[in-house]
């Protein structure tokens, strides 16, 4: 994998805040294409506010974001799958697709569309509705809708919670395969679950509870099979899950602080 | 967040063929009952109309017969045109204009919250207490009695049209805004679509508030029109060609709400598939 190039994604010094509070303090990162930066951390502790900040949904209260060498655009460069999957119901699976591409003429577009839902293996489905998707199905179309416009970073945001564990297992196969076709662009991938850390990333980020903080950063192996028997994941993940955990239990404002059990 | 996605529901069910057959034997069987149901209520009417004092009610057949005689000699069909022109008129106008302004409203929250209370205010006051000042300004003839119409019927569409703009879905707002979409694709792609439910439930509202209002427009300025018939044989207790008159209002009532109803299931067929 090209790993050697330059980040094409960078982010240093950043804060956030919502509504006078600090949500993210002090977030430095960097991504290269074909890289996976896994950001893993408890609900609430601005995982999804990093992604917006990335994307340029939101602008930083301190700090700075770089995407190919400019603060971020929304739709320049980017593209978002969100946990919901968020399709437009009224449209057709490859309108949904198209929707995507705001700048590129309608012909040409469609033709991208279908070549996309292609590559998620969803071209039978093109003229169906969402609501006549199962869950994994619309996943599938929200990441060829993120694919559509070749993006250098694809930001993603829990997108494999809400589907069945077996839909899922796929579905995070097919993003490392699909990540690796279309070029390689790098990927930000929110998570809770520390399996889904472990397997996806390239690189992974703990974050600490609200507000977020690095805890510590580290870089998987190479698995080069089935990772889950790599004689390294099983302490890895103890590692990991530790550390998540007594974060939690040093919140005073998590259910699950020490002084509340 | 909200939605819980289901992905137990198996891939495609809605576009087994199978399923095609069975809608068709219901739709066959909704109107076959449909119709014995008619069938029943004609019976009831000729059995009331059996035992009625003569001179107050008339049966199907009288009625029926009245309905021939008078589209023969030529009353029926020009008073028919008439309250027509004026019900799908002041319809159509109270459409249009209600949806702009609703859609105004909701995408211009400045405009929405000046203005929402007093649009309320004015849809729960009876707009038959306008007649006297609509005739005052406009006279007797058409004019007045499309302005009648068009205030009963454009009241439900503005607040639906209203309603469905600011019930946008911020999710999905957000997800067009992360694709680089700017505010005119936003409006056409996302907020309008969403608010198309809401927008065709004022139209249907306001289509039934709509026919109503043509008979009373019909009955207070310029005698003219169905309601001008219901009033002429009414008075004279004419009961055949007064209740001649009033199945052709039912009809006109059920074929607008029927063809709204097919409208909104044909641009709303993405709800379930």
């Amino acid at each position: 994998m090209p790993t050697g190039n330059a980040p094409i994604l960078s982010a240093s010094g950043l804060c956030a805040e919502l509504g006078g509070r600090p949500v993210l303090e002090d977030i430095d990162l960097t991504l290269r294409r074909g890289e996976v930066l896994v950001v893993l951390g408890p609900s609430g502790c601005g995982k999804s506010t990093l992604l917006r900040l990335l994307g340029g949904l939101i602008a930083p209260g301190s700090g700075r974001v770089l995407l190919a060498g400019h603060p971020p655009r929304p739709g320049r460069g980017s593209a978002t799958v969100f946990q919901n999957y968020r399709l437009l119901p009224w449209k057709s699976v490859i309108d949904n697709v198209v929707f995507a591409l705001p700048e590129v003429p309608p012909t040409q577009a469609r033709l991208r569309a279908a070549e996309v839902l292609g590559l998620v293996g969803l071209s039978r489905v093109s003229d169906a509705f969402p609501a006549q998707l199962s869950g994994g199905m619309r996943q599938r179309v929200a990441l060829a809708r993120a694919l559509a416009p070749r993006p250098e970073v694809i930001l993603m945001d829990e997108p494999f919670s809400a589907i069945d564990a077996q839909a899922r297992e796929i579905m995070q196969g097919e993003l490392l395969r699909l990540t690796r076709a279309v070029g390689g662009p790098g990927v930000v991938f929110v998570t809770h679950s520390v399996d889904e850390a472990l397997i996806l990333g390239t690189h992974v980020l703990l974050l600490s509870p609200r507000p977020g903080r690095i805890l510590r950063r580290i870089a998987p192996p190479d698995w080069q099979g089935d990772p889950m028997a790599h004689p390294q994941f099983a302490p890895l993940r103890r590692q990991l899950w530790e550390e998540l955990k007594e974060s939690v239990l040093n919140d005073p404002n998590s259910d699950f602080h020490r002084a509340a059990l | 967040m909200t939605r819980a996605p289901d992905s137990r529901t198996p891939p495609l069910a809605a576009l087994d063929p199978r399923r095609a057959g069975g809608v068709r034997g219901d739709a066959l069987l909704t109107a076959g009952l449909r119709l014995g149901f008619l069938a029943l209520i004609l019976l009831v009417w000729a059995g009331i109309a059996r035992v009625a004092p003569p001179g107050l009610f008339a049966s199907p057949i009288a009625v029926a017969e009245a309905g021939w005689r008078m589209a023969g000699e030529g009353r029926l069909l020009p008073a028919l045109g008439a309250s027509l022109t004026v019900y799908l008129g002041g319809t159509l106008i109270a459409v249009i204009f209600g949806a702009g302004l609703g859609f105004a409203m909701g995408m211009w929250r400045m405009l929405g919250r000046t203005i929402d209370v007093y649009v309320m205010a004015l849809a729960a006051t009876p707009r038959v207490a306008f007649i006297p000042l609509i005739i005052v300004a406009l006279g007797l003839g058409v004019q007045a009695k499309l302005v009648v119409v068009f205030l009963g019927a454009v009241m439900p569409v503005i607040l639906n049209a209203y309603a469905g703009v600011r019930a946008a879905d911020p999710e999905l707002l957000e997800m067009a805004r992360a694709t680089g979409a700017g505010r005119a694709r936003i409006l056409r792609h996302v907020i309008l679509p969403g608010a198309m439910p809401y927008l065709l439930t004022g139209i249907r509202i306001g289509a039934t508030i709509g026919l109503i209002n043509t008979i009373v427009a019909e009955l207070y300025t310029a005698i003219a029109g169905l309601g001008g018939l219901l009033a002429l044989y009414g008075s004279r207790f004419r009961m055949a060609e007064y209740l001649a008159v009033v199945v052709v209002l039912a009809v006109i009532g059920g074929t607008m709400t029927e063809t709204l109803r097919l409208i909104e299931k044909r641009l709303l067929r993405w709800r379930d598939g």
